[in-house]
């Protein structure tokens, strides 16, 4: 029993229907097209539209599969896996990793490590299956130019070192044939946006690429909030065309079963008579991911919190970002030429210290 | 593009003058409406108005490619610095389309860091090189030919030996005046036609603190949201360009003082506070790498690289001599943590020798 008025036909048409008397769009489907356009006040062709586009129903979003919700039980089996970032603490506060028909933000002030991290997942998203992996593809958006192509290709060979090294079977064998620097470079697509509106415009297209590559995993946005943090003279349309966006990503991550990750910056406010340092794009848009991770330093280290999420409880782990890319933070036996970030600084860290070995840890033997 | 008309995305004629009486004329004006409101203003229906809204984004969107494809050799993707240990540790120098600051306190050496690059841009590729013009905006005039000569001379002396050589180098560093902000942007506007005709390989603004520090008094409401508008328009307008040509950017940056937890670098009387770079957190954000120039005493002093795409924190020492920058030795441990880079301490000159009997010689700094 839907209205005429709130149905997907363009406005001119809805007057003329409206004015002619109907009001549901089952009074307008019971009718034969020459009837309904005498009736209506409609040409013949326009008729024929109005009960195609009737007939199709329910293209509009949030209508999808009307009806059709799962269990709670079907959610569990689903069992979608989580990217790994390659800092088992890390993962361990995730629940696994950056879990994928979601969305994560990542804040941050410059120079955490937000690109190094996003960069990281965009390696682990390729790991092939039989190595606990996703084996998909990742989509860069870059809106800030902070990726240099050399950093990528030296966390990739880290990261195909670190798989050689693990005992393997025939079909791991198998698999690393096709994990290479060259792959893992090849199946990282990368877009880059120099303003608002061509972010804007990506995002447009984005689920038709998604659907044009289905084997893409992950998506990842770096960073959301430079675009936006120019000069908007009216600042509720950049708050609505943050929530557009929002609802776009969301309903990609739900629909295309990627994971999407996105990272914000940090702005200064002034309350109480101090300056703070709180995540950028204002109060509405801590709302938009559904678990948001702040990168900061404490005492000497880098930390990364958990501080908005639906399943995990809030915590703090300690990570490091090393030449191979994004690992845990740990006591230090680096190679004579591989250098930590952090200069080695051992005070009891809070994470829990999960007591995985082998395939997560990353300590790769790679000399220089 | 952004500002690019609606007739030329390929929308219908009918449909670009129906738009246009709502004030619809280009494709950023578009994409700005949800998609109800394009259906009551192009008067379609809900389908179409995704269908149009979508060919619009294709003309706007930008090219999708692999990382593959823009894997490059170095010497194709970085600027070396002629600083073996600095070039080390950023995996080849310079990236190319990227922004790098450079900032510390007077007279530590940025000036003489900006005539050290506008020199090797200028070589051949054989020797390091980029083999192309500069752009060097000079906000403090503080841009000196003799040096570019004498520093030019002393570090490439089998090079530059013949005076054509000199010259030939001296007239492809390209120097602009630029003393207010309306200046400056106007410059930035008119950058595009200046890096083509120039043959720009490296655009070089010193400093871009100077003058938006002259006439933007923070203190006064609404005179920080203006800065920082500024600011970001300026990057976003040196990022385009430097990825578009795939040119390295570099900036240099000046000092304030920090107090308190906060951030934004509000100055005040009290607490005694550290120094930190200027321009604010919103201003860390945007540059892709940060050096920071920094005083050990009054003649040695240290790179510490703060903020960088590929390297890790780390400090190296130089000194200014005839030829330039002057990395020292090997001694290259870090001294201090790393820290948020908009937060990273960076140490002044707290003395100040003089002695008379000393005639002004390689410890000239700028």
């Amino acid at each position: 029993m839907k209205p005429v008025s709130a149905s997907p036909l363009s406005p001119s048409v809805k007057v003329k229907l409206l004015n002619a008397g109907f009001l549901t769009s089952e009074e307008l489907l019971q009718l034969k097209p020459l009837q309904l356009s005498k009736e209506g006040g409609l040409s013949l062709e326009e008729a024929l539209e109005v009960q195609q586009i009737l007939r199709e129903g329910v293209d509009l979003p949030g209508e999808g599969g009307a009806g059709l919700g799962s269990t709670a039980l079907e959610l569990l089996q689903q069992e979608e896996r989580s990217i790994v970032t390659f800092c088992s603490s890390l993962d361990a506060a995730l629940g696994g990793g950056v879990p994928v028909g979601k969305t994560t933000e990542l804040c941050g002030t410059p120079g955490m490590g937000k690109t190094q991290l996003c960069l990281q997942l965009c390696i682990d998203v390729q790991i092939p299956e039989c190595f606990g992996g996703l084996g998909g593809e990742a989509v860069f958006v870059d809106t800030e130019g902070s990726l240099v192509v050399q950093r990528v290709a030296d966390m990739a060979q880290a990261a195909v070192q670190h798989c050689c090294l693990q005992d393997q079977d025939a079909e791991q064998r198998d698999a690393l044939k096709d994990f290479t620097t060259e792959s893992l470079l090849g199946h990282l697509y990368l877009m880059r946006c120099h303003d608002y509106v061509e972010l804007l415009a990506q995002v447009q297209l984005l689920p038709d690429f998604l659907v044009k590559n289905p084997k893409v995993r992950l998506l990842v946005i770096d960073s959301l909030a430079f675009p936006f943090r120019r000069h908007f003279e009216d600042l509720s349309v950049r708050t609505r065309l943050l929530s557009g966006l929002a609802q776009q990503l969301i309903r990609m991550a739900c629909q295309h079963r990627v994971a999407v990750v996105w990272t914000n910056q940090m702005t200064s406010q002034l309350r109480g008579g101090q300056w703070e340092l709180v995540p950028a794009l204002g109060e509405s848009w801590g709302h938009s991911a559904t678990q948001r991770l702040l990168l900061h330093w404490s005492g000497g280290r880098r930390l990364a919190s958990v501080f908005k999420s639906p399943s995990q409880s809030e915590s703090s782990v300690a990570y490091s970002v090393t030449r191979e890319g994004f690992r845990d933070a740990g006591p230090l036996a680096s190679s004579p030429s591989g250098r930590e970030q952090d200069s080695s600084r051992q005070s009891e860290s809070k994470q829990d210290s999960s007591s995985q070995s082998g395939s997560k840890r990353p300590r790769t033997q790679e000399g220089q | 593009m952004a500002s690019k008309k609606l007739r030329r995305a390929g929308v219908s004629q009918e449909l670009c003058e129906l738009l246009n009486r709502h004030h619809v004329e280009s494709c950023k004006d578009l994409l700005s409406l949800t998609p109800l409101e394009v259906m009551r203003v192009a008067g379609l229906s809900y389908q179409n108005a995704l269908a149009l809204m979508r060919s619009v984004s294709q003309h706007c969107a930008p090219p999708v490619t692999t990382l593959l494809e823009l894997w490059k050799p170095k010497s194709e993707s970085f600027f070396s610095t002629s600083l073996p240990a600095l070039d080390d540790f950023l995996r080849g120098g310079l990236p190319l389309g990227t922004i790098t600051e450079v900032a510390g306190p007077s007279g530590c050496g940025k000036t003489q860091m900006c005539v050290m690059l506008s020199v090797l841009a200028t070589l051949p590729r054989s020797l390091g090189g980029l083999d192309a013009g500069v752009v060097y905006i000079d906000t403090e005039s503080a841009f000196s030919a003799e040096r570019l000569v004498e520093m030019a001379q002393a570090r490439f002396p089998e090079h530059f030996s013949s005076r054509e050589r000199v010259l030939q180098m001296a007239s492809r560093v390209h120097v602009f005046r630029e003393l207010t902000c309306q200046d400056v942007l106007n410059r930035l506007d008119r950058l595009e036609v200046d890096i083509i005709s120039t043959k720009a390989g490296l655009v070089i603004l010193d400093s871009v603190a100077s003058v938006v520090r002259k006439e933007f008094d923070t203190t006064l409401p609404g005179n920080l949201a203006s800065r920082s508008n500024l600011l970001t328009q300026e990057a976003s307008t040196l990022k385009y360009l430097a990825h578009q040509f795939n040119i390295p950017v570099v900036l240099t940056n000046q000092i304030t003082t920090y107090l308190g937890n906060g951030g934004g670098g509000v100055p005040g009387e009290g607490d005694s506070g550290y120094v930190i770079a200027a321009l604010g957190n919103t201003w860390s954000h945007t540059v892709n790498t940060r050096l920071i120039v920094q005083y050990v005493d009054a003649r040695q002093r240290q790179i510490v690289i703060a903020k960088s795409p590929v390297a890790p924190y780390a400090v190296l020492n130089y000194t200014i001599q005839k030829e330039g920058i002057c990395l020292d030795g090997d001694n290259q441990e870090p001294m201090g943590e790393a820290r948020d880079p908009g937060l990273q301490p960076i140490r002044v000159r707290t003395e100040f020798k003089y002695s008379l009997s000393q005639a002004v010689g390689t410890d000239g700094g700028s």
